[in-house]
Order: structure tokens, then C-alpha cells, then sequence
């Protein structure tokens, strides 16, 4: 088992993520793997140039590793790896690279999706997005708190 | 008292503020202090979403804080 949880300020590549889970993962049936990308356009339409992900000294870490924790306890996984960037994000590039490996495959899904319920709506992270018009801060919707309520 | 404010809050209230306070309160209690001071930012601090964090711990509005306490109200997270 190993679990990895961790925040960057630098850019984040999901093939070098995905490579390590799968080195990591010789051996199990499944490898299931989410990559979050910043968005160009605004959920109002507006031109997005990029997204400042603000975060906090000791408890977004901690918020991370308890996330991950948690999935790994849940689900019958072997593997899983979060990596979230913090800082200023161009549209386009990966904010978060989720992953899981498992003998099976549903476990591995599961597990990915639990990972992302969770960190949209309680990674200890601020998100601001800036374009032409301003910036705006970000929150989780009503969609994104229904769908982490569905693990209890 | 030391206060700092994260996320959207802090384009309210500023990132942090130093409050004088006579003697120890409930974190429920300075959310209503600061919410009288700032009233843009009341309704944010009335949001239950919105967390306290003292030494690095969370806490719930009815936490004692001493005046040498530092605290931090975080804004509705989000990650991912």
C-alpha cells in the first residue's frame, strides 16, 4: 500500500503522475486516474486567463493527507496518489491529478471518485479565477456538495 | 487579538485584522463582533461553511479564545 498526497507550486504533469502509479501499481488488474484542468471560461461564460489557487500554510497539506487517507481506508485499494498544484495556474494546465490502483477495476473508480467529491469541497484551497473583466472567487456548487454527500 | 481572514473573506475584511478584546470570547461571538464592523462581510460570516482555526486546529463557534490566542476564519473551501 502507499498513499501519496501532496501540493506543488510548480506545473504538474499527469503522465509523469500517471507513470509513477503505474510503476507503483505492477501487479494490480486496474489503474483509474482523474486529471482537474483549469478552465478558459468562467460557469458565466466569461474569458478565464488563469486560476490562483490560494492555500493555507499547515492545514491544506494536512487537508490533502486526510483525504487520501481516507480512501485508501475505504476502498479496496492498493495504491492511491493525489497531487494538487497551488499558485497561479495558466487555463489549460492540470490543477489535480487523482489516482487509484486496486486487483479489480470498481475499487479503483470508486476510490478516484471518492478522492474528487472530497477535494472539490474540502481541500483547504481558495480558488480565484482572473480574466479580462476581474477576478472571482470560486466555490463549490450545490452539485459538488450533493455529490460528496453521497459518501456519507 | 490577531485575526486572519482566507479566501473571499479577505477581499472583505482585509487578510488580517487586530481586533482589542476585553477578555476571552467564543469564536461565535467575535464572528458577531467582526460581522458589526464589516456588515459587507456579515453575511459571509454567518455562513456555516465559513471555519475557524486556532493553532492550526479547527474549531467550533462555541471554542473559548484568550485575547493572546490568534485566530483565522477560512472562506468556503475548494479544491480540485
Amino acid at each position: 500500500m502507499s498513499i501519496v498526497a501532496s501540493l506543488q507550486e510548480t506545473p504538474l504533469d499527469p503522465r509523469e503522475e500517471l507513470g509513477a502509479l503505474l510503476g507503483q501499481a505492477a501487479g494490480d488488474g486496474a489503474v483509474v486516474s482523474f486529471v482537474g484542468v483549469a478552465r478558459a471560461v468562467s460557469r458565466d461564460g466569461d474569458p478565464v486567463d488563469s486560476l490562483m489557487l490560494e492555500h493555507h500554510p499547515t492545514l491544506t497539506r494536512r487537508s490533502l493527507e486526510e483525504i487520501a487517507n481516507a480512501a485508501a481506508r475505504r476502498f479496496n485499494v492498493s495504491h492511491v496518489r493525489v497531487v494538487h498544484r497551488c499558485g497561479e495556474i495558466p487555463a489549460g494546465d492540470p490543477i489535480v491529478f487523482a489516482g487509484a490502483a486496486s486487483s479489480h477495476r470498481r475499487a479503483a473508480f470508486d476510490a478516484a471518485d471518492y478522492l474528487m467529491d472530497r477535494l472539490k469541497t474540502e481541500a483547504v484551497l481558495w480558488k480565484r479565477e482572473e480574466g479580462p473583466g476581474g477576478s472571482a472567487w470560486v466555490e463549490p456548487t450545490e452539485a459538488d456538495y450533493r455529490e460528496r454527500g453521497r459518501w456519507g | 487579538m490577531k485575526i486572519k481572514f482566507h479566501g473571499r473573506l479577505a477581499d472583505a475584511v482585509g487578510r488580517e485584522l487586530d481586533l482589542v478584546v476585553e477578555g476571552p470570547c467564543t469564536i461565535g461571538r467575535l464572528r458577531q463582533r467582526i460581522a458589526g464592523s464589516f456588515p459587507e462581510a456579515a453575511g459571509l460570516l454567518e455562513d456555516r461553511r465559513v471555519r475557524a482555526c486556532v493553532r492550526d486546529e479547527l474549531v467550533p463557534d462555541d471554542h473559548h479564545v484568550a485575547v493572546t490566542d490568534a485566530v483565522e476564519f477560512l472562506a468556503p473551501v475548494s479544491g480540485g
